[in-house]
Formats: C-alpha cells, sequence, structure tokens
C-alpha cells in the first residue's frame, strides 16, 4: 500500500508540474509582456503548448552540424535530467540519500548548463558562415582569418555561464545548507517545520534575492540573454534544432523554469513537491510568481554585454556570500 | 584609420553577419574581427541593393524621373522627391508658390519625426529593449496617420511636383486642425518617454561612452547629419536652405558623440521638428499651391543638396529636351559608413550592431553608386 | 478539426527576407508585429529569425542578384508545410525595376520572387499595408493547415 501511495505522489507531481510547466510561457507573454507593452498578446496556449505541438507535426530534417545525432540527442537529454532533478525534489525520493542532496542538485544544474556547450559547438546555421555571400572577394580585409559560426561564439559565453555566471544560484543553494547544517534535502525541510521557512529569516531574504537573479541567469532571460541575445547571435545554441527537436526545446524550458521554483519553494520555504499534499498549492503559486517576475524584470532591460553582466553577477554573488555569513550568526 | 593600427595585430576570428540577421534588418554583409569578443576591425560590405535607379531614370520625362526618385528609399521618401523637383526648379527658374513650400516643409518635418522615431526604435530593439520599442512604434502610428492623412499612402507618399505641391497635399481647415491635435500628441507622448528613457540605470549604462566618435574624426570620415551634430559640429543643411528661411529653430548639437548623445539628439531634434511644424502651421500663407507657367529648356548639370533626416542629400541631374540625362544621387547613409565601421571598434560584439545602428543606417538609399569617388 | 491543423493554426512562426526592396514594405511588415497598434501577435503570429523555426516566409523586394542565393538557402532550411508570402509590388512583379535596362536581361534584379521559390500568397501594395500583410498570412494558412 505504501509503495502505491509513493508511486501515486511521484508520477502525479511530475505529470501535474510538466503541465503547469507547458503553461508558463504563455503566462509569460501574455499577461506581462503584452500588458507592459499595451497590446493584446497571444493567446495563453499558443507559445507554451500550441508551438510545440506544431514542431511535432513537422517534417524532421537533419540538422546542419557535424554530429547531427547527438545534436538532436541534447535537449531531450536535458529533458530528462531536468526530470531527474524534479525526481529528487520529491519527499518520496529521499531515500536514495546522497542523490536528495544539494550536491546533487548542483551537479544536474552543471550538467544542464554544459549541454549549452554541446549545442552551440555543435551547430552550425546557416545564418552565418554559411550565407552565400561572396565577401571573401580580391580586397577584403583579412581574409586569412579564421571564420566563425555565431553559436561558437554562443558556446563561448555558455563557458563563462559555467564558470562564474551561475555563481548566484549556486551561493543561493548553500544558504539553507548553511542555516539547516545539512546537505540533505529531508533535513532541511525539517529544519524549516521547526524553525519556521528560511525565507523568513534575514539571510535567507538575502539568499531568495540572490536565487531569483540566479534563476534568471540560468534561464537566460533578457537582461542575461549573453547566449541568445537578438541584435548578435539571434538564438544561438539553438539555431539548429527543427520539428520535434525544437518542441524538446520549448518544453525543457517551461519545464526548467518551474523545477527551479520548485527547488526554492524546498529549500526556502520548506515544501517539498508532493501532489498529494494540500501544501502543493504553495509550489504552484512560486512556480507561478517566479516566471512573473521575471517577465517584468526582462520587459524593461535590454540585454547585458560583460560590462554590466560581470559587476551584476559579483554584486549578487557578494550579498550571497553574505547571506551565508548571516545564516551561521 | 592610422591610429587604430596597432590593435590590428591581434585578430582571433571572423564573425560573419548577413544578410539575413535580426540586428541588421536591412540587407548587408558585416565582418567583425574579435579578439575575445571585442571587434577589432570591421567590414562592412553594402551594394547588396544594388537596383540601378539612374539608369531607370536616364531619359524619362522629368516628372516622371521625379516621382521615380520616391522608390530609392520607403523611409525618406518625400525628401527624394523634393529634391529631385528642386534640381529642376533651380535648373528651370521656377518659382514655387509661398504655400506649397510650407506644406512641403510641413511634409518634410512630419517625415523626419518618423525617420527619428523609428530609428529610436530600431536602436532600442538592437539594445534588446523590446517595450521601448514597441511604445516607439506606437508614438510613431500617429505621425504615420497624419501622413497619410495628407499624401493618401503611408510611405510612399511623395508630396512635391514641379513647380509645387500636389493637389491632393492640399491642407484645409480640418487637417489643420488634425495636425496641430497630432502635434500635442506626440510631444506629451515623446516627452513621456524620453523622461523615463533617461531615467532608466540599464538603458544608460549600455549606451553610455559607447561607439565614441569625436568630432575631429567624424570630420576626417566625412559624416553628415545628425551623426555629425552629435559629435558636436554645429552643421545643418536647413540653416542654408532658402525655404526654412522663415522659420525659427535651434540646431541641436550633443559633445559626445557616443550612443547616448546620438540617441538623445533624435529625440531633441524631434521637439524641433515639431517647432517648424507649430510655425509652419500658424503662418500657413493663402495662395496657389502650384504654379504650372513654366517652360522646358536645355539645362546643364544642375545640383541640390538638402537636409534628410539622415543627413546630406544630393541629386544632380541635366535636361535634355525635356528629359533627364547624367543623374547622380548622394544618400546621406554613404557618408556615414566610415563612422559605423569605426565606432564598431574596441567595444564588445553586441555592442557592434547598435555601433552601426546609432549611425543611422539606410542601406537601401545607400546602394546607388558602383563607383565610390573620395571627396 | 485535426490536432494538427488545429495547432499549426494557433502558433504561426514567420521569417522575414529582406531582399533589396527600398525600405517602405519592410518598415511596414516590422510595424505590423511590432507596433502594439496592429499587433500580430493577438492572431496567434510570432516572428522569429531563425528559419528552422519558420513556418511562413515572408519576402520582400526584387531579389537582387546577390539575394539569389541566401534567399534559396534560407528557403531549403524551412522544415516542411512551409508556405511563402510576397509582399509588395517589387516582390510580385519586380516593381518599377523589372524593366531597368529595356530588353537586354538585367544584371541586378534576379527576381521577381516567384522566379526563385514557389510563391503561395501575393500581398500587393507600394508599400503595403499592415492590414493587408496580416490578410496575406492568413490567406497561407489553408495550406499549412491542409498539409501532411
Amino acid at each position: 500500500m505504501d509503495l502505491i501511495y509513493s508511486l501515486i505522489a511521484v508520477i502525479g507531481t511530475l505529470v501535474v508540474s510538466f503541465i503547469v510547466s507547458l503553461f508558463l510561457p504563455g503566462i509569460e507573454r501574455k499577461f506581462i509582456h503584452a500588458r507592459i507593452q499595451q497590446r493584446v498578446g497571444p493567446p495563453i496556449t499558443s507559445p507554451g503548448i500550441m508551438a510545440p505541438i506544431k514542431f511535432f507535426f513537422k517534417q524532421t530534417i537533419t540538422p546542419e552540424s557535424p554530429m547531427p545525432r547527438l545534436y538532436n540527442a541534447l535537449p531531450l537529454i536535458s529533458l530528462i535530467i531536468i526530470v531527474i532533478l524534479l525526481l529528487f525534489l520529491i519527499p518520496e525520493m529521499y531515500f536514495l540519500g546522497a542523490l536528495a542532496s544539494i550536491i546533487a542538485i548542483v551537479g544536474l544544474l552543471k550538467v544542464e548548463e554544459i549541454m549549452y556547450m554541446f549545442m552551440g559547438s555543435l551547430s552550425k546555421s546557416v545564418l552565418s558562415v554559411r550565407m552565400p555571400f561572396p565577401d571573401l572577394a580580391k580586397g577584403a580585409a583579412h581574409p586569412e582569418t579564421p571564420r566563425s559560426f555565431f553559436e561558437e561564439l554562443s558556446s563561448l559565453r555558455a563557458f563563462r555561464l559555467i564558470a562564474f555566471g551561475s555563481f548566484p544560484l549556486y551561493i543561493a543553494l548553500f544558504v539553507s545548507v548553511a542555516m539547516a547544517g545539512s546537505i540533505y534535502l529531508s533535513d532541511i525541510i525539517a529544519y524549516q517545520q521547526t524553525h519556521g521557512p528560511i525565507l523568513f529569516t534575514v539571510a535567507g531574504a538575502m539568499g531568495a534575492i540572490v536565487f531569483f537573479i540566479g534563476y534568471m541567469i540560468l534561464l537566460n532571460e533578457y537582461p542575461f540573454s549573453i547566449l541568445k541575445g537578438k541584435p548578435d547571435v539571434v538564438e544561438g545554441p539553438y539555431l539548429e534544432y527543427a520539428a520535434k527537436y525544437r518542441a524538446y526545446v520549448y518544453m525543457t524550458r517551461g519545464f526548467l523554469m518551474f523545477t527551479l521554483a520548485t527547488l526554492f519553494a524546498t529549500l526556502f520555504l520548506g515544501i517539498a513537491p508532493n501532489i498529494l499534499n494540500p501544501s502543493f498549492i504553495i509550489t504552484l503559486i512560486v512556480a507561478l510568481i517566479f516566471p512573473m517576475l521575471m517577465a517584468v524584470m526582462s520587459a524593461f532591460s535590454p540585454i547585458f554585454t560583460y560590462k554590466q553582466f560581470y559587476p551584476t553577477v559579483a554584486g549578487v554573488s557578494i550579498i550571497g556570500v553574505l547571506a551565508i555569513v548571516a545564516a551561521f550568526l | 584609420m592610422d591610429d587604430k593600427e596597432e590593435n590590428r595585430t591581434v585578430i582571433e576570428a571572423e564573425v560573419p553577419m548577413g544578410t539575413v540577421h535580426p540586428g541588421a534588418l536591412e540587407p548587408y554583409r558585416l565582418r567583425l574581427f574579435v579578439e575575445d569578443e571585442i571587434v577589432r576591425d570591421a567590414e562592412m560590405t553594402v551594394g547588396v541593393n544594388h537596383r540601378g535607379v539612374e539608369r531607370i531614370m536616364e531619359g524619362l520625362p522629368v516628372e516622371k524621373a521625379n516621382s521615380l526618385t520616391e522608390k530609392i528609399c520607403g523611409i525618406c521618401s518625400n525628401i527624394h522627391i523634393w529634391n529631385s523637383c528642386r534640381v529642376a526648379e533651380i535648373a528651370l527658374g521656377i518659382e514655387i508658390p509661398e504655400r506649397a513650400i510650407y506644406i512641403r516643409i510641413i511634409m518634410g518635418e512630419l517625415e523626419r519625426l518618423h525617420s527619428h522615431l523609428l530609428y529610436l526604435a530600431h536602436g532600442c530593439e538592437v539594445l534588446g529593449h523590446e517595450t521601448f520599442s514597441m511604445r516607439l512604434f506606437y508614438i510613431r502610428e500617429t505621425v504615420m496617420d497624419l501622413l497619410g492623412m495628407i499624401g493618401g499612402n503611408r510611405v510612399q507618399y511623395g508630396s512635391a511636383v514641379l513647380g509645387g505641391v500636389r493637389p491632393r497635399c492640399e491642407l484645409d481647415q480640418t487637417r489643420i486642425q488634425k495636425l496641430t491635435e497630432g502635434m500635442d500628441l506626440i510631444e506629451e507622448k515623446l516627452t513621456a518617454f524620453a523622461d523615463r528613457f533617461v531615467s532608466d540605470p540599464m538603458v544608460m549604462s549600455r549606451i553610455t561612452g559607447v561607439g565614441v566618435t569625436s568630432a575631429e574624426d567624424a570630420l576626417r570620415l566625412a559624416c553628415s547629419g545628425p551623426t555629425l551634430r552629435a559629435t558636436g559640429v554645429k552643421s545643418d543643411l536647413r540653416t542654408e536652405m532658402f525655404e526654412y528661411d522663415p522659420f525659427e529653430f535651434d540646431v541641436i548639437t550633443h559633445e559626445d558623440g557616443d550612443v547616448k548623445s546620438q540617441l538623445l539628439m533624435r529625440v531633441f531634434e524631434n521637439f524641433e521638428a515639431i517647432k517648424i511644424i507649430r510655425q509652419a502651421i500658424r503662418d500657413l500663407p493663402e495662395g496657389p499651391i502650384t504654379n504650372r507657367s513654366w517652360e522646358m529648356k536645355d539645362v546643364p548639370i544642375t545640383k541640390s543638396y538638402v537636409e534628410a533626416p539622415r543627413g546630406t542629400l544630393y541629386h544632380s541631374y541635366a535636361l535634355e529636351d525635356g528629359r533627364v540625362r547624367n543623374c547622380v544621387i548622394r544618400t546621406p547613409s554613404m557618408a556615414n559608413i566610415g563612422a559605423m565601421q569605426y565606432s564598431a571598434i574596441g567595444h564588445h560584439i553586441t555592442d557592434a550592431q547598435l555601433c552601426i545602428v546609432q549611425c543611422d543606417p539606410c542601406f537601401t538609399c545607400t546602394d546607388r553608386a558602383i563607383q565610390i569617388i573620395k571627396i | 478539426m485535426s490536432l494538427k491543423s488545429y495547432s499549426r493554426g494557433r502558433a504561426v512562426h514567420v521569417m522575414l527576407v529582406y531582399t533589396g526592396g527600398c525600405n517602405g514594405c519592410d518598415i511596414e511588415i516590422v510595424n505590423c508585429i511590432l507596433s502594439p497598434k496592429f499587433d500580430a501577435e493577438q492572431y496567434k503570429v510570432f516572428l522569429t529569425w531563425n528559419p528552422r523555426e519558420a513556418d511562413v516566409l515572408v519576402v520582400t523586394g526584387p531579389v537582387t542578384k546577390h539575394n539569389e542565393q541566401p534567399l534559396r538557402e534560407i528557403y531549403k532550411a524551412i522544415p516542411e508545410p512551409k508556405a511563402v508570402v510576397a509582399a509588395g509590388a517589387c516582390a510580385l512583379m519586380g516593381g518599377v525595376y523589372k524593366n531597368c535596362y529595356g530588353d537586354i536581361p538585367s544584371e541586378e534584379i534576379a527576381g521577381p520572387v516567384d522566379k526563385i521559390i514557389p510563391v503561395d500568397a501575393k500581398v500587393p501594395g507600394c508599400a503595403v499595408r499592415p492590414q493587408d500583410i496580416v490578410a496575406g498570412l492568413v490567406s497561407a494558412l489553408p495550406l499549412l493547415l491542409n498539409a501532411d
């Protein structure tokens, strides 16, 4: 009986999370962006649900890539990784021990970032070098220079994202570790059940801000959209995805939004995602509030270059470190 | 660019962009030579859009040729047809009625408004600020409606004909009323937008100190129009055109020559344009709008320079049996290409596209001449 | 209505390619999508700049020689089903540039568009009006919806 109960909890949570996550891009576009920009905006189902379904019905083509199969497999891998990440957050899975800890979560998120790098280096889109144009004619400047695709640029930027860009998110994860004194999710939740949510302490509040900035950086939303900014790299790593693989890209993004919000609810509010627990409603609310806040931020900001990106990351990271220090005091 | 010679030694990679690119919109090829994402050299290839309008104009009756110049550019179509008429009017000594001049100026300044608003919207789009871009497009709609009301078409509305303006463009009381209301609306909206724009710290940090062109460099690169004025050089052909004699307006200059001063200068020029339109409406003289009593004769090559929204526009042709010969057109963006390449150097790739957009490129205009003669 | 055509009608991604027009049509199309007054997104039309994502290709301009190959490449990159909308007089029949050199074959103009890629919907006008562009996109939709 216990086993069936657990199975229902796990599968139900995953399914509900998945369905909710499909609505998030639409909510962002219709209720925030369109409202701020004083227009009607698309129907709520269009960007998140109908677009992926449409892509499933498109003709599958071989992308222009040195390793087309690996390239096409990458969004599916990253979707699976996020599913696993969400799985580890569900209380029924805490028997896995070290896998249901902050260390595993950090590792999985790192893999997620490395995916951007692989995607970038494997994509060879028509928009830059492959565009047929006689620009290496006689008299061209520096004809010997090696030519690089936009995606290689994106790949380099993804490397920087791994190196320093996602610092705030990881620092924010360790605020709750410092408070609870344990890396295990079960201990962190137990700590919050006795001491109240970490969010309502000084360290927790600071950590929440840091987490939010890290969330935006990891999701590559404006203003931190260095991987896929419109003025230079167009869509960056995703340029060559077509048909159902693009559908996976769309779904991955929505699901990542949901999962990170769930992670926040677990670490800072002490509410693990579990469909059979009435407090699951709070997880859903957090999952709605996060994309909405992000959409408000992104509607009012330009793209950052490194000149703004470095100081922002550095400043937010310092707040994060202060939060950890405050957690120990 | 001798003073940047030492930078040319390290070039790691080339990033080609175009001819289809969201930041550029227009088809042109841009090759950026980068070292660690910092642009060390840039090469722009224009000529993608060359269609050869001068060749079509060759041998056409002058009236037809004039209306053809409108198709050179969809953004500043009116100034092309105005300048082309101006060539023939100067050559044949045609006297233009006062009222026609005023209507031409109203159209010209409305066009400047819409061109500058489009420039600002495109600039915000390249900054990555979709909301500001949409707000500017919304303000621009008012201007487009006014242009559509007067000219009958939203884009190719060209009002000037030889000896005056088209009868369609006559301003009656209703239209003047609508113009007045439109100017008030644009001024109000644009003031609100400008206040919001300059108080945004994120936008300001993106555009301050980026793409700097000093006044000496701008003069050396032979820039013209707003691009030159934003570097601090007081140069506006409107002060020398006899049409603008009765009007009072300031020539706006900004000192820094970076993207910020380029953008803000356009905002202030819009207010000047509104001022000129208000004066023109107030003092609009009565009388005919076309002078049909002129005679065609053969004339040698005649030149005319006007201040287009993007800089100095040059048209010249000779007349033979009432037909156009040896037509030459030089558009403002041609003069500013040097500044576009120059200002992009030393900045991040994301800023490079912004540095090009700050010079208000219009390459569909620019692709006129096959041979570029150094002046 | 099957899920296939329902989803296709509910998310239409549009890509723009300018092939050397006078900017008039180009600005009107961007205006149609970016201006809150027209706002094509309320009709489920989304702007994209990636041919792999696009369903509908909107082409303006008379297709100059330098733009001929890029246009073909971009058309090839769009996965089926796809539709092409030619917008503006130049894209439809070459506009004023058609007879650039009289009877001598033109070296500058390779167009009009239907000489190079198959065109499914034609939007007339010089310059096209934003309302007409939305109408043209809608008239190309049945082709997408009924495709396999």
